[in-house]
């Protein structure tokens, strides 16, 4: 019998005992079911994962439920595609009641039956449920570790059990304590056998998690005199009862005085600080929401009136190294810790194996605790050498056991010299060289989809999972061979093959541009690509012939130099390239005790806290603050390793008068360059500070009627029309009567999180063979068009000033990608300056919206950063001008309203219609729709309608938010989803504005008092386009904006903005808007790089190959 | 296992008055810590007990233990190098024969009949081995103690095999090393201050004392012995007062009497104490 014939199919496959069958794809099952058998397994799947009572075989269920919603189901073309999801249910999703959430959808689904909207939402549901039942294991397990256990227990400072060892309580005869540091290397993984050191995998298939992992040391090659261990902690008894934390890479010192405040994570750059001291149980996590003094816990510690001070230092690693740094950082400081309070057995030295066992297992802890996640191997550097870490089986003592087929954690075994000997170590530092990129990317989103696709058997993908595993025998057999040429070719391989199977976003444009530059320089002495940690562009390895390292070392990063400037507008690079030294470690985690003299502190740290103390009246200092300057100041004159500190702390104390030359030209120049309006924009401030513009004045007045629309208000071209429309478009076509406008002025906040590249240029995906940019995928949709009716069609992107001088170099520099038609850039002629955010605005955003709530810890995360950010809003000036960053990330477009009158403005339409007199007709589409082409059925529709403006709609699903078509008070238009009075307004409407617009361009010009003529005429043009504007509404917005600083760091604040929007002309009368409703492939946008995997897997990125004819 | 020997630590410099203190016993008498603790050894059938003090204070120990003054040995440790060095300055008491070992400045009050040594001397008897009292003990309490780590002997619930010794330890390490099942969570077998310990704890403590090692504890030894041999923990339904912390000496006299004879007046006085304190804050 056919298992696609038979309810429960899909429960059998996953209940199965034996492994093909388990392993078998729902891809394989779906393959051959049509809708009816998809929703009985549906249903199957959900009474299955109700009653199931492991936990493993419940998370499956629900990663099928997902994927069948989100992919499978929605293929099938009878599935209904209208429906409204239950404002609810949503509700519910957005405030994890998954399981309520579910069952509204579900309800929903039994009455309406099932629709495309529906099936979007339980997606949505489940994968977050699927998510959340891992992550809850995860954390169970954590605390179900022995010796982690009783730090949940202990919720009183009376009950601390822990004492600081007497070694470290003794000061000398000068009142100074002790010193004691910990160094520790970093890890870089040879092979994770396609992620496998995901804790859900080792957990679930102990057997297929295996990782190759080396501890190392590292420097910067040009800068460091040698590889050192890269993160470094220190910990020493202090005069003064309090918890003093001080990071010396990020520049950040705090004296804490109370609990709360080391629960608050995002408050300062101490987050990881307060997270290891918290999971090392020096302030165990049960003592969180405790309201004693800290004052009387450290007493109890360390004795009355004395303190701990805690200081962390990352030798100039930049983040993003893909080495772990920060896993290792928290390592470091929980290993710190522990031995200070007793529970390793020596304060000084290596760490026994249980001992690294259990910093491993709380650097768990702690990455949960401060929001982060990483890998089971990422503790690697706790341990010395190369090692082997495999997943383990659960036994019968294991907390694990009955819960999961694997263990938290994983085993280690350390490589001994019988293994892989001296020569092949010293062969392996003499051919790779180390570097970062530059670019620093979240791996979160890849760990998230290895997980699904792992759970889900994703054919190709689980096929190079197997081949992964090849490839790892592979290269530890060539290891213990001493085959380091051998090992370059294999992990090459692992990169190409499994890895960019198993997830295509591992490489990017710049890393394969590296590789194929390395390649042409070095011939047969490039021994291969070696991709670091989850994904390349960061931390990343080349091997060469040992005898050509040098030359590649210094090229290499020549070439990284180069590469990174010439794609810098379009990928997001966090720092400058670096190129490391690095040396294997065969210590591991290792401990000084310095006492006397030695006991100094980092150069940095005087760097950081000398000037506030220098400024001071020397009496108020403490005994031991004195002592230690002292010391210090001897230091200085006779230790060579502190040469440059006096210099440093003069830097510090005496800042530079003179400005440091900025990137660029400085903002006010910017500014005039183009057209800052200064009296709009004090105007607007005016209002925004006299609350009368702000996010609740967005809105529409309460009593507004917000409808849906009846079938009869749209022309469903979803289902095709008719045939003749398609003459009359392919008509128009042949006439040259049509151009394309690619609106590319804006900033793309959402998808670089604000980091100020260029959408426009972001090799996004893969296509047709090689990384290609959106403008190339839009120009080769209009190639594919122009060759099809013969004639070619102009294209016009508009550009804004973060967009247009890359936009020109781009085109000039790859030939406008051989573009056969008229290619015109549009230049956005308005800015506007970012204002600090009004914290009346920041709140309703964040307490009076609906909001995803996070889990527990992210939440928390959260929370402390909404208060954080909310303090610098009121510190800075609520609506003073935002300036503190790079210009061209203080400036912001003023939205896309703009970009059409623009044309009218710049003189771009006027040539385009004195070229071509037949010009009638633009298509406007946005940077991110890919799919909007040229068609000429809906061209020959909008030419039949007469319209003014044809807007194309989609049916809407859970994601697409931010508004819709509706009636509004009865007039049919499309409203933004930030003007809606309330917020489940936006669930009562069927379809999304997919911003894709035709356009009469003799009706529009009509509309601003314009006619062909006219537009030749620049007050009058001005005039007409300031008084169409006045009508259009002016939206508050919060946007995110990235300022980099330090070795790769980032942070993110909320700016406000405002803008116009186009499709707010739907509400002008004289307007005669037609509404068609068009395939989600047509008119989907890709707003965030999140939204690729799924995009590249339900068939939408081979839908776009369709469209397009490559140069 | 015939036991006759015990030896009784009190040469702690810190602590060396404390066994000297006086006391009203559970019998209403009044008599000095040592004497408690002497007739407690009495108790369980030894004749012969050594004092290991600090020199000079056999004389005062020799009249705090009164009428028992007779049966006493009293051995001077010269300098202060640890409790393990104290116990093993009896070594030559001891010979080769099991003895009962005591901490002097240490209490304690039965909840039973038999006296907690007698308990102890008699689970010694019957298993003939090494044996320590022990009690569970919250981990927030474990700065305090010695810790052991093993399992329960089949078909007794006192009694433990131990694996593992640890001298105040973390609880990560006692999570680690000492969970005993059986235990609620949180809670470890700490010391009781009381054991009956076989010669080898005198050979073992000679090896570590001649590694030079400073500070050596007694579980440091006890560690090793029950790598050695058979050495089992009793679980004592009974209470130990530890006379040498903060109000110490006046718990372990108020736990005397209000097990003993006197219960209902101290009662009382308690009673009227409270009753002052209230009539005062209301003031």
């Amino acid at each position: 019998m056919n298992s696609a014939s038979r309810p429960g199919a899909l429960v059998s496959i996953i209940r199965a005992t034996d492994a093909d069958e388990r392993n078998r794809s729902l891809e394989h099952f779906c393959r051959a079911a049509d809708l009816e058998t998809m929703l009985a397994e549906c249903s199957a799947l959900e009474t299955f994962r109700r009653s199931s009572q492991n936990l493993y075989e419940r998370v499956r269920a629900l990663f099928f439920l997902y994927a069948l919603h989100r992919f499978h189901l929605p293929q099938h073309a009878t599935l209904q595609r209208r429906g409204l999801i239950p404002y609810e249910g949503y509700v519910h999703l957005l405030n994890r009641r998954f399981e309520e959430a579910i069952e509204s959808f579900l309800a929903a689904q039994a009455q309406e039956g099932p629709s495309e909207a529906l099936s979007s939402a339980l997606a949505a549901a489940y994968h977050r449920l699927g998510f959340q039942t891992l992550a809850d294991q995860v954390r169970r397990s954590v605390r179900s570790v022995r010796g982690n256990q009783w730090m949940f227990r202990i919720g009183h400072p009376a009950d601390h059990p822990l004492r600081v060892r007497p070694e470290l309580c003794a000061a000398t005869s000068d009142g100074l304590f002790p010193l004691l540091r910990e160094v520790t290397p970093v890890r870089m993984d040879l092979s994770h056998s396609g992620w496998s050191d995901i804790f859900f995998l080792g957990m679930d298939y102990p057997e297929g998690a295996r990782v190759l992992n080396v501890s190392i040391d590292l420097g910067v090659h040009g800068r460091d005199a040698g590889p050192q261990p890269p993160v470094e902690a220190y910990f020493r008894v202090i005069d003064r009862p309090v918890l003093r934390l001080v990071s010396v890479d990020l520049g950040a010192v705090a004296e804490i005085t109370t609990l709360r405040e080391i629960f608050d994570f995002a408050k300062d750059y101490l987050g990881l600080l307060k997270a290891a001291i918290i999971a090392a149980g020096l302030i165990p996590p049960g003592m969180e929401g405790a309201e004693e003094a800290l004052e009387e816990l450290l007493a109890r510690m360390v004795g009355p009136g004395r303190g701990i001070e805690i200081v962390s230092a990352v030798n100039g690693i930049p983040k993003g190294s893909r080495l772990a740094v920060s896993t290792s950082l928290l390592a470091c400081l929980i290993a710190v810790c522990m031995r200070a309070t007793g529970q390793t057995r020596a304060l000084t030295g290596a760490l026994e194996e249980h001992e690294r066992r259990l910093v491993a297992a709380r650097a768990i802890l702690g990455e949960w605790l401060a929001g982060s996640g990483g890998g089971w191997q990422d503790s690697g550097g706790v341990w010395p050498g190369m090692k082997l870490i495999t997943g383990e089986l659960a036994g019968p003592d294991d907390p694990e056991f009955g819960v999961s087929r694997g263990r938290l954690l994983p085993g280690h075994h350390v490589l001994n010299l019988d293994e892989v000997n001296a020569a092949t170590r010293q062969r392996l530092q003499e051919s790779l060289v180390l570097v970062h990129g530059g670019m620093a990317q979240n791996v979160g989103p890849i760990l998230e989809m290895v997980t699904e696709k792992y759970l889900l058997r994703s054919e190709a993908e689980w096929r190079g999972r197997q081949e992964a595993y090849g490839i790892f025998d592979q290269i530890v057999a060539l290891l213990k061979a001493g085959d380091i040429q051998g090992i370059g070719k294999a992990t090459t391989q692992n990169f190409f093959g499994p890895l960019c199977t198993v997830i295509p976003w591992s490489t990017n444009f710049y890393t394969e541009r590296l590789i194929e530059q390395a390649q042409a320089a070095f011939g047969a002495d490039f021994w291969g690509f070696w991709m670091l940690g989850g994904m390349s562009g960061g931390g990343m390895g080349f091997i060469f012939a040992p005898e050509r390292r040098a030359e590649a070392q210094t090229r290499l990063y020549e070439s990284m130099l180069a590469t990174k400037h010439a794609l810098e507008t379009a990928l997001p690079f966090a720092m400058e390239p670096v190129v490391y030294d690095f040396a294997i470690n065969d210590r591991g985690t290792f401990a000084e005790l310095w006492v006397g003299d030695m006991a100094l502190m980092p150069s940095g740290y005087y760097a950081l806290t000398l000037p506030g103390m220098l400024h001071r009246d020397p009496q108020t200092l403490s005994p031991m603050r004195r002592a230690e300057l002292d010391r210090f100041g001897a230091a200085c004159r006779g230790r060579p390793e502190l040469a440059g500190v006096v210099q440093m702390l003069f830097d510090r104390l005496l800042p530079h008068t003179r400005q440091e030359a900025s990137e660029g030209l400085p903002l006010e120049a910017v500014l005039d360059e183009w057209g800052f309006d200064r009296l709009q924009h004090e105007q607007v401030r005016a209002d925004l500070r006299g609350g009368r513009i702000g996010l609740a004045q967005n809105r529409l007045p309460a009593s507004t009627e917000i409808r849906d629309v009846a079938f009869t208000d749209v022309t469903d071209a979803s289902g095709g029309l008719p045939e003749m429309l398609r003459d009359l478009g392919l008509q128009a076509l042949h006439d040259g009567a049509v151009a394309v406008v690619t609106l590319a002025a804006g900033a793309g906040s959402r998808w670089t999180q604000g980091a100020g590249v260029v959408k426009a240029l972001n090799p996004f995906c893969k296509l047709g063979g090689r990384h290609r940019s959106f403008i190339e995928v839009h120009l080769a949709k209009s190639r594919r068009v122009s060759f099809e009716v013969g004639v070619p069609l102009p294209h016009v992107i508009t550009t804004g000033y973060l967009t247009h001088t890359p936009i020109q170099a781009y085109l000039e520099v790859n030939a406008g990608h051989g573009y056969p038609g008229p290619l015109l850039l549009s230049p956005g002629r308005a800015v506007g300056l970012r204002l600090a955010p009004m914290t009346r605005d920041l709140r309703f955003a964040w307490e009076e919206m609906p909001q995803q709530l996070l889990d527990e810890q992210a939440q928390k995360m959260r929370d402390s950063l909404h208060a954080a950010l909310i303090a610098w809003a009121q510190q800075v000036g609520e609506g003073s001008d935002y300036t503190d960053n790079l210009p061209l990330q203080c400036l912001h477009p003023v939205g896309h309203w703009y970009e059409i009158p623009n044309l009218f403005k710049n003189g771009v339409l006027a040539r385009l219609l004195a070229e071509r007199p037949q010009l009638r007709v633009l298509m406007l589409h946005n940077i991110d729709t890919v799919g909007a082409e040229v068609d000429p059925v809906l061209l020959g529709a909008h030419l039949h309608s007469g319209a003014t403006m044809t807007v194309e709609v989609i049916t809407r699903r859970v994601e697409d938010r931010g508004g819709g078509l509706a009636r509004v008070d009865g007039q049919l238009r499309l409203i933004e989803g930030l003007a809606l009075p309330r917020e489940e307004d936006e669930f009562r409407l069927s379809y999304y504005n997919s911003n894709t617009f035709w356009l009469d361009i003799d009706r529009l010009l009509a509309v601003f008092g314009l006619t062909r003529d006219t537009l030749q005429e620049p007050e009058r043009v001005t005039a007409a386009v300031r008084a169409v504007a006045a009508r259009m509404p002016t939206y508050i917005t919060l946007k995110d904006v990235k300022k980099r600083w330090g070795h790769g760091q980032e942070d993110i604040f909320p700016v406000a903005q405002f803008e116009k929007l186009w499709g707010d002309m739907t509400a002008l009368p004289e307007m005669a808007c037609r509404y068609v409703v068009v395939p989600r492939l047509r008119g989907q946008q890709l707003k965030e790089p999140a939204q690729l995997d799924g995009w590249l897997r339900d068939g939408s990125a081979a839908y776009l190959e369709t469209l397009c004819a490559w140069e | 296992m015939h036991i006759t020997k015990a030896v009784i630590t009190a040469a702690a410099r810190a602590q060396r008055q404390l066994p000297l203190q006086t006391l009203i016993d559970r019998d209403g008498a009044e008599k000095s810590v040592l004497t408690i603790l002497i007739e407690e050894v009495l108790s369980a059938g030894i004749t012969e007990i050594a004092i290991v003090v600090a020199p000079g204070d056999e004389v005062t120990y020799a009249a705090a233990a009164g009428e028992h003054a007779g049966c006493l040995t009293f051995i001077s440790q010269v300098a202060p190098l640890g409790y393990g060095h104290a116990v093993y300055c009896a070594r030559d008491f001891v010979g080769m024969a099991p003895f009962l070992h005591l901490v002097g400045d240490h209490l304690y009050v039965s909840g039973g009949a038999q006296g907690c040594a007698q308990q102890l001397v008699e689970a010694a008897r019957v298993e003939a081995c090494a044996i320590s009292a022990v009690q569970a003990t919250r981990e927030t309490l474990l700065p305090y103690y010695g810790a052991v780590g093993g399992r329960r002997v089949a078909g007794r619930k006192d009694l433990y095999l131990i694996e593992t010794v640890l001298e105040k330890p973390t609880p990560t390490e006692a999570e680690l090393q000492l969970l005993v099942p059986g235990l609620r969570a949180g809670h470890y077998l700490c010391f009781f201050g009381m054991h009956v310990l076989t010669p080898a704890v005198m050979e073992i403590l000679g090896a570590l004392l001649a590694q030079r090692i400073t500070g050596i504890t007694l579980s440091a030894a006890l560690a090793e012995l029950a790598r050695r041999e058979k050495y089992l923990a009793l679980e004592e339904n009974a209470a130990r007062y530890d006379v040498g912390v903060k109000y110490g000496l006046f718990t372990a006299q108020l736990a005397l009497a209000l097990n003993g004879r006197d219960r209902e007046l101290v009662l009382s006085r308690l009673v009227e104490l409270l009753a002052t304190r209230v009539v005062e804050s209301n003031l």
